[in-house]
């Protein structure tokens, strides 16, 4: 599928000079590249709300449950605890609201974004999915098939963090509700402890997920910039954008670039 | 019962002039009255009107059962907030039945209980201690013969209501926690067609009891109860947020070890296990042994006694979260935790390295450089 040669055109950018000079290929022709918009302006806000959400959960988290640090003399003369609890609620209400965004767009978005676009369980995507699994552990990565958007495995690992999140914040706001019995928060989820077994397990649940999202985190941002690394498309600065690079020529599982309209996973 | 009476019940006397017998002064018996009102949280306003309703009562009848059991529930009740006149007004309740106070035995005390429970058919009140066991046909537990959850349901039958006092009583207590050989369970597993009042702990507050069964008394009804059927009164709020020590809980200043400075300066149990947070009790307000202290106050973590299955939940005692069982040896979530996601970052460094390795390999072999980059520049430019 190479498009590339060392002739120069007459209508080559600018930039081709430079290419000649480091003795690169230049393209024959523009236009190979066609920009894709993919992630609209709400997903790309809730993701890095979101992002700066959880590092202020996760710090001031840890610190209410296990106090890392403490301070010494009157016991009026500081708030440390208090502070921390009020960080660790702000970003908690500020997370919801994020994903109450996401849930709507979950509606409102594009054929990326929408419900459907969470589960990719056809036949076709599962075979997909093992694929990228085994090219993660065998490092063709020239085997690893192509999708615009995110490939199967991706999908499953967020679509799992949706649901970590949900758990989060369920029990979350339950241990959030005990301080005012007569509430709203305690009567809404007065169900969970009940469900999970008593308060401590709520407590438990809440802090062991803490670790999976501390799992999470590093795994994802290493992910995104190995894809940009071995597919050199722009993908860590779509979710800045919004858009990516793909190559007019290039297989890709998930959409049809020659017919115009994208075809995701859930339609197959 | 619990102090012997000079002169036992005159058929027809009401309470007050009962109190008044044994010189009970009118001031006294106001000044307990208005101490309840405010035990109860219904406002020192209605102190009269409990002290009138106490006072006509005539001697309502209260059949005590004590199942699977340690006696710790009734040593805990018998030290009530002013003995002389609450274990009068529990003498005076016509406590038909107790195994542990009551001075007869055998058949003959059984007798009184049936002729008790017949004539004050749909009247009188039911306090269980002591959980119900159901295993092996329900045998561990035989009291006259029959098994403690026929007894138990006999007693239920014609009872008004139930006070199911402690722990046991509660969901199993002790004797329910895991493994539970004796298949122990609470009285409202047993007992479905009554209103209940759980008063738990471990043992509960006795102020809780007589607090109970006036707010009964005054009323004609039983307290306003939360979710687990617990009064609202006495278990509305968690011990976290009534604690003593909560402002070293803020500040952050926290008991690191039972014999560091923080122990010595009474800052907050949070560190050593206390279960405060996850526990709601009255512990805070009405403390033990005519308020002198609690365990809090004297510098151990709350336990959590008044929670359904603490013995398994909110244990580890000494410890923030329940120890994660199935690693082998029973950890802590943080050490796996932080082992999951050390290894996580080790394994994306791993494979950052080989990717970098192989891509390179990769390059080098097909002596071209990606399409995608080349394409990419042209783009650019």
């Amino acid at each position: 599928m190479s498009k590339v040669s060392n002739e120069v055109g007459a209508r080559h950018p600018p930039g081709a000079r430079y290419l000649r000079e480091f003795g690169k290929p230049v393209p024959r022709e523009r236009g190979d590249f066609t920009w894709v918009y993919l992630w609209g302006a709400p997903l790309r806000i809730m993701h890095w709300v979101a992002a700066l959400c959880i590092v202020a959960l996760v710090i001031s988290g840890l610190y209410v449950g296990r106090p890392y640090f403490a301070t010494t003399g009157e016991a009026s003369a500081h708030f440390l605890m208090g502070k921390f609890r009020f960080v660790h609620f702000t970003a908690a209400a500020v997370i919801v609201m994020t994903g109450i965004v996401r849930v709507y767009w979950l509606f409102a978005g594009n054929a990326f974004e929408r419900l459907p676009a969470l589960f990719p369980m056809s036949p076709r995507n599962m075979r997909s999915m093992f694929k990228v699994m085994r090219t993660y552990f065998n490092f063709q990565t020239q085997d690893q098939p192509h999708f615009v958007g995110h490939n199967p495995l991706a999908q499953w690992a967020y679509t799992s963090v949706y649901l970590l999140m949900t758990v989060l914040v369920i029990t979350g706001f339950t241990l959030y509700g005990q301080s005012a019995p007569t509430g709203f928060f305690y009567h809404l989820f007065g169900w969970v402890p009940g469900l999970m077994g008593g308060l401590q397990i709520v407590r438990l649940v809440h802090h062991a997920l803490t670790w999976a999202i501390l799992i999470f985190v590093p795994i994802h941002i290493y992910l995104a910039i190995r894809a940009d690394y071995v597919e050199r498309a722009g993908i860590v600065s779509s979710i800045i954008t919004g858009g990516r690079f793909v190559a007019s020529d290039d297989e890709f599982e998930d959409i049809d670039l020659a017919a115009g309209k994208s075809r995701p996973w859930p339609a197959e | 019962m619990l102090s012997p009476s000079a002169h036992s019940w005159i058929e027809g006397e009401t309470l007050g002039e009962h109190l008044e017998e044994h010189g009970v002064s009118r001031r006294d018996f106001l000044e307990y009255c208005a101490e309840l009102s405010v035990v109860l949280g219904v406002g020192s306003a209605l102190a009269p009107k409990m002290a009138h309703a106490i006072e006509v009562q005539k001697r309502p009848t209260v059949i005590w059962l004590q199942l699977q059991e340690c006696t710790g529930c009734v040593e805990s009740v018998i030290r009530t907030e002013n003995p002389s006149i609450g274990d009068l007004l529990l003498d005076v309740i016509s406590l038909d039945y107790q195994h542990t106070l009551m001075a007869g035995a055998g058949t003959a005390v059984e007798k009184v209980k049936a002729a008790s429970m017949a004539a004050n058919k749909g009247k009188y009140l039911l306090i269980v201690t002591g959980s119900i066991p159901t295993n092996n046909d329900d045998m561990y537990v035989m009291i006259g013969g029959k098994t403690a959850r026929s007894v138990l349901e006999e007693a239920a039958e014609g009872c008004a209501a139930i006070l199911a006092l402690g722990a046991c009583a509660f969901w199993g207590g002790i004797q329910g926690a895991r493994p539970n050989p004796t298949g122990a369970v609470g009285v409202r597993d047993i007992i479905k067609n009554k209103p209940i009042v759980n008063l738990p702990g471990c043992p509960p507050i006795g102020d809780t009891v007589t607090a109970t069964v006036v707010h009964y008394l005054t009323f004609g009804a039983l307290p306003e109860v939360d979710r687990e059927g617990r009064p609202l009164f006495a278990y509305g709020e968690r011990i976290h947020d009534q604690c003593s020590r909560r402002a070293h809980f803020d500040a952050g200043q926290f008991v690191e070890t039972f014999d560091d400075k923080g122990a010595r300066e009474g800052w907050c149990l949070y560190q050593v296990g206390c279960k405060g947070p996850a526990t709601f009790s009255p512990c805070p307000i009405f403390k033990w042994n005519n308020r002198t202290s609690w365990p809090i106050e004297a510098g151990h973590p709350c336990l959590g006694c008044t929670e359904p299955h603490f013995w398994d939940t909110m244990t580890p005692f000494y410890g923030r979260l329940p120890d994660v069982a199935g690693f082998g040896i029973e950890k802590r979530v943080d050490t796996i935790g932080a082992s999951l996601a050390i290894g996580a970052a080790a394994g994306v460094a791993a494979h950052a390295t080989m990717t970098v390795m192989h891509q390179i390999k990769r390059r080098r072999a097909t002596d071209q450089v990606p399409e995608a980059h080349e394409n990419a520049g042209e783009n650019n430019g």
